[in-house]
């Protein structure tokens, strides 16, 4: 201890003393350079090496991996619903997950705060469980289905288990929050003035939310939007729960090669091929927005 | 503010209110289910009962693997505690102009990818240096390296806002500077530290896919547990372990928002 | 161009009751300031004039139109806010058309006025740059033009010269001043700096507490103050007090624990008083009033000494002298004043 006391003080005394204090930051940096950055780097490695029957992987290197993959119409197949179904999250997160935000952004009620944990609650309370209570919602003699039946709107339960629309319907309550917090601070940073100002000169409310919030709140839709995108891709407990086969995503897969069928080397070509696909996509979007956001401080 | 409440209004308020309704419900529903006294998870739920509460306590795996899960998170939560609050300390007060941005983003690098890539790679990482899931080593490594930004963010976030002329005036009266630090930066940074100690907690309690793919033999978190149990039984005890897991959960925000306040956390 | 009523207006927030009985009639063309410390109501009554907050009772009325009831966006008015509110998203030009566009005005005409304005604001060639890229005091005139461009019946400026340095500040009044008397337009100024209101108003409302203190021209309200409250607030005073005896020549003779004083004041005071003298009308010498004292305090100033002078009853009188004088603490003193110059307020 004494060591610290003996380099901490002389630092923070001002420029004069400097004591060496890169020593703060060194467990962190062998903790996220050891065992976050190493280790992706031997996914990349994993990928190009010989499969194997008897291990988990065999001797040498080879683009086998990447070949099988590219040609087989099944994991397109996989990979074009996993994107469709992200890209529905994604969507839908958003319509949903705007006016939370707004509502909250500027309401000054007292309630506020339940409000918040409203929010941010779900987030905390584990993916396993939320899964599980839609699970309960979807079976066939759930909620949903006790409703559909009930509203008269169908004859006989509708199967929403094992299927990818229960899925998307779960992912976009999981993830709704991931969108609204982003927005939500985004729109409490807006200057309120400026909404009053817009109306001073005589645009209604619904022009200013248009022409003025909407335009300024393009860098929270952008944040949020990814961070749902990147989520609903590589998300696996709620597929793997709520999806059986039929909502079988890319996550699923990857982890099927490789605990189920230990086949290594393709589970971790396919884990590259689904990061390069969403990396992919996430630049052409943020390229597609770059416009939006150019003029914004 | 506005004068004259509109139809708008009420249409906007009322599909808030509906999304509302929409992400609390699930939960409210477990919790319901746990205290339900039939024999399925059905809805509307037959009766109020306890006794699958009494189902979990004598359940020997779920009671193990709850242990283990707090065993991970308690660990995160100190080691985290530690090197998240000097890795904060440096990259706010020391380190280089250059340096900063960079630093700042590879301490948050564990948020911005995928949960499932990153237990691969230590899957992966680990089976390469021979360790492998004999020993807990992975999986704990896992869980640390997943929740160390929220320690990080909120350290990071409770110095910048810290006002340093309070430092300042201590120093004028007389202080030397570590007692400054001991007395007056660290109490002001507390609340930030023990914040990101308890979302480093809480976070790892229900974390899937990093001890999904690295969890030694022998030992199971509770989430992989009630993930196992649904796969065979469908019945209100995993209500009841869902409920619990709630439970913990809410505790923990509650301490946060009583000690500072929600509004002023940082993911 | 218009006139601009405010009825009687009150104004609860639950069980508050912040405005009370606001009573104006404005002129046409006329520059009104609304003045008074933190609290009394002054934002709150323009921001009900511009429709952002809704009034229990009363009426406002642009000319004829009844506006109490029609929403902000329909008033036709102009507004510049404290923190100017531009929006940052628009260009200095696009931040101008916004409001034009709301008129439907056709873009050559949009394109003319926006020149035109700028020109007025001296700002002709910044129509391209953003609000980041300005200083305070441009993107004040920008928020000034965005409000003048669309050539409305009010303007409503909410201390727009709050967060500018001191030296800015004085300029953009004269400035602003001009500019509004050039155009000839009705504007409602808040500001809670007095020597602003006096320097740019026709009139200067006094609002303290929910209330109207006081309504006049910068002169009236300087020189014969309706209220201990107004004396305070607008410029230095001393303030002593007494009773009232009878009638003089100038107004009332007033009783005092220095002695009487002759003063001028409203009709049908009676009772308890209190007399005014502001510090430059007081002479270091016998006068109309005379009262004496000792010194207490002589601090120099530069262009003269603040002089504070203790009364046998223990009042405290401050007054300014010639840096020349050479009078210092425990001197004693002679002050002598005007009866006329001195004005008896309700106590």
């Amino acid at each position: 201890m004494s060591s610290v006391a003996a380099q901490i003080p002389r630092a923070i005394s001002g420029p004069k003393h400097r004591a060496p204090v890169w020593w703060m930051i060194l467990p962190a940096l062998v903790l996220l350079v050891g065992f976050l950055i190493l280790p992706y780097v031997s996914i990349v490695i994993m990928s190009f090496r010989e499969a194997s029957t008897r291990a988990v992987y065999g001797e040498g290197f080879t683009i086998a991996h990447y070949r099988d993959i590219v040609t087989d119409p099944f994991i397109w197949g996989i990979v074009w619903r996993t994107i469709r179904m992200a890209l529905i999250v994604t969507v839908a997160t958003l319509l949903l997950g705007y006016p939370v935000a707004y509502h909250l952004a500027r309401t000054r009620s007292r309630m506020s705060s339940l409000l918040y944990i409203c929010v941010i609650s779900p987030l905390l309370v584990g993916l396993v469980v939320r899964t599980f209570a839609w699970m309960i919602i979807l079976s066939n003699n759930g909620i949903a289905n006790g409703a559909l039946t009930g509203l008269g709107l169908v004859d006989r339960p509708v199967q929403l288990l094992n299927t990818q629309l229960g899925v998307t319907i779960a992912l976009i309550h999981v993830f709704l929050p991931f969108v609204i917090l982003p927005l939500l601070g985004n729109l409490q940073a807006i200057n309120p003035e400026v909404a009053l100002a817009s109306r001073s000169l005589g645009a209604s409310r619904m022009r200013t939310f248009f022409k003025v919030t909407l335009p300024l709140s393009m860098p929270g839709i952008q944040a949020g939007s990814i961070l749902v995108f990147v989520l609903s891709i590589s998300a696996y407990v709620t597929p793997a729960m709520l999806g059986g086969t039929q909502g079988r995503t890319m996550a699923v897969l990857v982890v099927q090669y490789l605990v189920d069928n230990f086949r290594w080397p393709a589970g971790a070509a396919l884990a590259i091929f689904m990061a390069l696909t969403t990396l992919a996509i996430v630049v052409v979007y943020l390229a597609l927005t770059a416009r939006a956001m150019r003029r914004l401080p | 503010m506005n004068m004259g409440r509109t139809l708008w209004d009420y249409a906007f308020l009322g599909i808030v209110t509906l999304i509302y309704i929409f992400l609390m419900s699930p939960i409210l529903l477990v919790v319901l289910m746990s205290l339900s006294g039939g024999e399925f998870l059905a809805f509307p739920p037959q009766g109020i009962s306890l006794r699958w509460f009494g189902e979990l306590f004598s359940n020997a795996r779920f009671l193990s693997a709850a242990l283990h899960s707090v065993q991970l998170a308690a660990v995160s939560a100190v080691v985290n505690g530690v090197i998240g609050t000097l890795a904060a300390i440096y990259v706010v007060r020391f380190a280089p102009q250059k340096l900063a941005n960079g630093l700042r983003l590879l301490m948050s690098a564990p948020l911005l990818v995928p949960e499932i890539l990153t237990a691969i790679a230590l899957l992966f990482f680990f089976f390469e240096f021979g360790v492998g899931n004999d020993y807990p080593i992975a999986i704990q490594t896992g869980h640390i390296v997943v929740t160390f930004p929220y320690v990080f963010l909120n350290v990071a976030s409770a110095l910048f806002n810290f006002d340093r002329s309070q430092e300042e005036a201590a120093r004028s009266l007389g202080a030397g500077n570590w007692m400054t630090f001991r007395r007056v930066t660290l109490p002001a940074i507390k609340p930030g530290v023990i914040t990101g100690c308890l979302f480093a907690f809480v976070i790892s309690f229900d974390i899937f896919n990093i001890s999904l793919l690295l969890k030694p033999v022998g030992m199971t978190t509770l989430p992989l547990e009630l993930f196992d149990y649904l796969r065979f039984n469908f019945d209100p005890t995993a209500a009841a372990v869902a409920t619990l897991s709630i439970v913990v959960t809410f505790v923990a925000v509650l301490i946060v928002d009583l000690t500072v306040g929600l509004r002023s956390l940082r993911f | 161009m218009t006139t601009l009523t405010l009825d009687r207006i009150n104004k609860f927030y639950g069980t508050l009751h912040i405005l009370k009985d606001i009573d104006l009639k404005i002129g046409q063309g006329e520059f009104i300031s609304l003045l008074g410390p933190s609290g009394c109501g002054k934002t709150t009554t323009l921001r009900c004039i511009a429709g952002f907050e809704s009034i229990s009772d009363g009426r406002i009325r642009f000319g004829e139109r009844d506006m109490t009831n029609v929403l902000p966006e329909h008033r036709d008015l102009g507004m510049v806010f404290q923190s100017y509110a531009l929006f940052p998203h628009m260009t200095v030009a696009e931040n101008l058309s916004f409001g034009l566009e709301v008129r439907k005005v056709p873009a050559a005409e949009r394109a003319s006025r926006i020149t035109r304005v700028l020109e007025m604001v001296k700002l002709g060639e910044f129509s391209g740059r953003y609000p980041r890229e300005l200083s305070g005091g441009q993107q004040q005139r920008v928020a000034l033009a965005r409000a003048l461009v669309i050539e409305p019946q009010v303007l409503l400026l909410d201390e727009p010269l709050a967060n500018l340095d001191a030296s800015l500040r004085d300029d953009m009044r004269f400035f602003i001043r001009d500019l509004q008397q050039r155009v000839g337009i009705t504007t409602v100024y808040v500001t809670h700096d007095q020597s602003e209101a006096m320097v740019m108003s026709d009139r200067i409302v006094v609002m303290n507490r929910g209330v109207i203190e006081q309504c006049g021209a910068p002169r009236d309200i300087y020189e014969r103050p309706a209220s201990l409250m107004v004396a305070d607030f607008i410029g230095h005073s001393n303030t002593i007090p007494g009773q009232i005896r009878g009638r003089s020549e100038a107004g009332y003779l007033v009783d005092t624990a220095d002695g009487p004083l002759h003063a001028a004041g409203t009709e049908g005071l009676s009772g308890e008083v209190r007399v005014m003298i502001r510090p430059e009308n007081i002479d270091m010498a016998s006068g109309e009033n005379t009262l004496t004292g000792r010194v207490t305090k002589s601090i120099y100033q530069g262009e003269d000494c603040l002089l504070m002078v203790e009364l046998p009853s223990g009042a405290g009188v401050t007054t300014s002298v010639s840096a020349d004088f050479s009078l210092s603490a425990g001197d004693p003193v002679t002050l002598g004043f005007p009866a006329r110059k001195s004005w008896v307020i309700a106590a």
